[in-house]
């Protein structure tokens, strides 16, 4: 927990510590109880990642345990565990739940009475009254406004761990896609190597009179437009890396120390099956929860607004010095020129409003679960495609190209080219699987209910066969 | 090799029901049986068993049909179908021919003969034959549509006609032609002298064969039936270096080569060590007055030239046609000259991308004959062959004219490599050499 967390807990604690001795069933706030809920809301969520934020540990302990993980290649799992110790925007989203929860418990408080002293002198008189005076109607509405107080506590805590799957997800992807474009940018370099290399044989044929300008010149601008492909597949890679890093919370040390996988995961053996995904009933989806909650917590509201629009009620108790005369005091605001209509209606329509809300979120569910599974299944049996059709046909190319050349059909430079075309047929394979990955990710979140983006539109395209010829 | 479809008849013989086809054994009686043969082997001259008599030819890695006499009148059976041909250990192709082979097999017969040939057709397309530089009835000409009907699939025709002159000819079809002979329909045809001719010398040894051309995509099997003239398959009796039969002859011997052209170029044929003369042409024998010694006869398409040597020199003489690259494999037109390019030290980034890139060319393409690396299916070395002094580095029209005085008369069989009388190979100087001169000036 960061400083701030813990006094805002602190500060929070005294305040409940003294309210509570007043008035029972008071509603507390716990920072650590909040992260436990949220395993809680969130337990099939992909991995068990979420469980790492219940250790609360010494921010020293949290490095040491962050740089044990760095020091091996950073799996996807891992990523989300550091992201878990190390993010300073994770703890941000802990510590706004935690400001929003104490909001919340706040509203389920009775104000503190009023202790009224006056003192008052004439020429032979001295007037002392003493009165404690607090609001009736609060005192009244107190179970209403603790019922509140709890479910807007409770809307916090999904709208927390709706934020934390977010967080979870971008974070997967940023892996998925700092993975990805490396391995590209590795590849983008081999088909540099072979462009260089057809650029060098063919200077050292015009130089021998070999070739001609323009075949030179042709093989040349392979040479440069390699180096082009190659420049943007590596800022790709930096740029991937870079969103990752701050993804994580990484510091410059510990981005230093980071070491990225040499390739994706295998494609999972079979795609998760659509009757898996459609059993998580609607009910346990984080969207339906919090509008539920939003609901529930509107309804309270309203109901409240129903006495609180209307009139006050304080009550004082005086107490004269002199004398000893006691009694009270009623104040009453009248509702003479505002009967409170236009809060009951405000109130009314916010209830409308997150009724609507949560039949919108329930109508929407299926819906983009279905969207989600279609994106993520198509992903798949692309990447299935690009690894076992395309692939192993572009492979059967490259393997009758090289045995072409070798009985003189085809020349190094088509040798070469075809290489360079091969390769080009990897990083598409690379491309679909990272979509894949990336649909993958945002499935999961969908299917819990935070219904999130996949990947980029398409997949970059593997060369044709009959390209090669041209090239 | 001679199956003659025997087993048919003896399946008849056994049980009957497994006869396919036994119903048209009754129509087919008046039909001599086909003589089938597998196998690109040469087979030794067929001596005419009845009518008159001559002295056979020798197919180049082929063989003679066989004929029956009947009422005075010599019949030939062949029979139009797909065949598989090997041009060569590790290459065959799927072919048409004649009676399970292409070429198909060479009619032999002589000057004033009667002749009925039935012709099936087992193709899955009409075709019929022309009796390419005969004199016949114009109705004989196999020329479908103009002279015919086709033949159409599954059908026998009867061709009759009297053999009017001597001489070197071919036979092929004249129905959708073009398809049909880059498919490998063609043979060869024979017709002896009847008696003593003043202008045809006998011959002692008396070759033939047919030039055709293919175009054959390395690592697949049949012709791309519509090349016009990029072929990369050059062969004699669709058979290429090394799958061509040597020559083989005894010292003394007059030699003929009959050599027919049904490609869609010209062939210079190239004799080493002997003069020759051209002895015959496509209208017949020449006449004496004519002749003149020669070392190379160019072949022109479509046409037949009988050259005649006297083989008066012991040893292994080449003989080829003489542009350079139809004595080649399958090759690439479009490869690059690498010649003076190095590429060692890019070799090694190279194969690092392509594992198993051997660099090529460098220093020209004759390592090619001494490099084995794996190529595409079916595909023979653009160069090959090995002989007593190392690789040849042929492929295509190349053979070799084998003279040996010890050879038995009659005799075809392969007497191996040439034993050099000492002191008559080309040897390595020995003295002093001067340093190396850089050709050029760079
Ligand atoms: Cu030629």
């Amino acid at each position: 927990m960061t400083p701030v967390v813990r006094r805002v807990r602190g500060a929070v604690g005294l305040a409940v510590a003294a309210a509570c001795a007043l008035v029972a069933g008071c509603v507390t706030v716990d920072p650590a109880q909040s992260v436990r809920q949220l395993d809680q809301k969130v337990p099939a969520f992909g991995t068990e990642s979420l469980q790492f934020l219940r250790e609360v540990q010494k921010p020293e302990e949290r490095r040491e345990a962050v740089k044990a993980v760095l020091a091996k290649p950073l799996g996807q799992t891992e990523a989300v565990r550091v992201a878990m110790l190390n993010s300073a925007a994770m703890q941000v989203l802990v510590a706004q739940n935690v400001a929003e929860a104490t909001a919340a418990a706040q509203s389920g408080r009775i104000g503190n009475p009023w202790f009224n002293y006056e003192r008052m002198r004439s020429e032979d008189h001295l007037e002392i009254s003493r009165m404690l005076s607090f609001g009736v109607l609060e005192l009244l509405t107190l179970p209403q406004r603790q019922r509140l107080a709890a479910e807007s506590r409770r809307a916090a805590e999904w709208q927390l761990a709706a934020a934390v799957v977010d967080e979870v997800t971008q974070i997967r992807q940023a892996w998925v896609n700092a993975v990805a474009s490396a391995q590209s940018a590795a590849y983008a370099e081999r088909i540099l190597q072979s462009a260089q290399a057809s650029a060098e044989l063919a200077r050292r044929m015009e130089a021998a009179g070999n070739f001609n300008r323009i075949a030179r010149a042709r093989q040349q601008a392979y040479e440069a437009e390699a180096v082009t492909s190659h420049a943007l597949a590596r800022q790709a890679a930096s740029v991937a890396r870079e969103q990752l890093i701050r993804k994580l919370g990484l510091d410059a040390t510990q981005a230093d120390t980071l070491q990225l996988p040499q390739r994706l995961p295998d494609l999972p053996a079979a795609p998760l099956e659509a009757a898996k995904v459609g059993a998580v009933a609607s009910d346990a989806r984080l969207d339906v929860q919090l509008a539920e909650a939003q609901l529930r917590a509107a309804l309270r509201a309203e109901g409240l607004n129903g006495w609180t629009s209307r009139t006050d009620i304080e009550l004082g108790l005086r107490r004269e010095a002199d004398g000893g005369a006691r009694g009270f005091e009623v104040d009453l605001r009248l509702p003479v020129f505002d009967w409170g209509g236009l809060q009951r209606q405000g109130a009314r329509a916010r209830s409308l409003a997150a009724a609507q809300q949560l039949e919108a979120t329930l109508r929407a569910a299926g819906s983009q679960t279905r969207e989600s599974y279609v994106r993520y299944l198509t992903a798949y049996e692309l990447a299935r495609h690009h690894r076992e059709e395309l692939l192993p046909l572009r492979t059967v190319i490259s393997e009758e190209t090289l045995l072409r050349y070798n009985g003189m059909f085809i020349g190094v430079f088509e040798l070469l080219a075809d290489a360079r075309d091969q390769i080009d047929t990897v990083r598409a394979v690379i491309s679909a699987e990272q979509q894949f990955w990336l649909a993958e990710a945002a499935l999961q979140s969908t299917i819990v209910g935070r219904p999130a983006a996949g990947a980029a539109e398409s997949i970059m395209r593997a060369p044709a066969a009959a390209d090669a010829a041209a090239h | 090799m001679k199956s003659r479809r025997q087993f048919f008849s003896m399946a008849g013989m056994v049980g009957g029901a497994a006869v396919a086809g036994s119903v048209s054994r009754v129509a087919m009686a008046a039909l001599p049986e086909p003589v089938i043969e597998q196998g690109a082997q040469t087979r030794p001259p067929l001596q005419p068993s009845s009518g008159r008599p001559y002295r056979p030819v020798t197919t180049l890695n082929g063989w003679t049909l066989p004929f029956r006499m009947r009422d005075g009148v010599k019949e030939f059976h062949l029979v139009a179908e797909p065949v598989v041909r090997e041009f060569a250990p590790g290459f065959k192709a799927n072919l048409w021919g004649y009676n399970g082979q292409s070429p198909g097999p060479t009619i032999e017969v002589v000057e004033g003969d009667k002749l009925r040939i039935f012709v099936t057709n087992r193709l899955p397309e009409a075709t019929t034959i022309h009796w390419h530089g005969q004199r016949l009835p114009n109705g004989m000409d196999g020329v479908t549509g103009l002279t015919q009907p086709s033949i159409p699939p599954g059908k026998t025709f009867v061709y009759e006609f009297v053999a009017r002159r001597p001489g070197t000819f071919m036979y092929h079809p004249h129905t959708d032609e073009m398809v049909q002979m880059a498919m490998g329909m063609m043979g060869f045809w024979v017709t002896h002298p009847r008696g003593p001719n003043p202008l045809i010398d006998e011959a002692d040894r008396d070759f033939c064969f047919l030039l055709n051309a293919f175009d054959i995509d390395p690592g697949s099997a049949t012709p791309r039936i519509m090349t016009m003239l990029d072929f990369n398959i050059w062969s004699w009796n669709s058979r290429v270096f090394p799958g061509i039969d040597p020559l083989v002859v005894r010292l003394g011997d007059r030699v003929r080569l009959r050599v027919g052209n049904l490609t869609m170029t010209n062939h210079p044929i190239h004799l080493h060590g002997h003069e020759f003369q051209v002895t015959g042409t496509d209208g017949g024998p020449t006449p004496r007055s004519t002749r003149r010694y020669e070392v190379t006869e160019d072949v022109a398409v479509g046409q037949m030239k009988q050259l005649d040597f006297i083989a008066d020199e012991e040893g292994d003489w080449a003989v080829h046609c003489h542009k350079s690259h139809h004595t080649m494999n399958a090759m690439g037109h479009d490869v690059p000259t690498m010649i003076g390019v190095e590429q060692a030290d890019l070799a090694r980034k190279i194969s690092d991308l392509v594992p198993g890139y051997m660099e090529m060319g460098s220093h020209g393409m004759d390592e090619m004959s001494t490099m084995r690396m794996p190529l595409p299916a079916n595909t023979l070395p653009m160069m090959m062959g090995e002989g007593p002094f190392g690789a040849l580095g042929m492929g295509g029209m190349f053979s070799v004219v084998k003279v040996r005085r010890n050879q038995k008369r009659g005799d075809y069989t392969d007497p191996g490599w040439f034993k050099h009388p000492p002191g008559t190979v080309a040897y390595e100087y020995q003295g002093e050499t001067p340093p190396p001169v850089r050709g050029g000036t760079r």
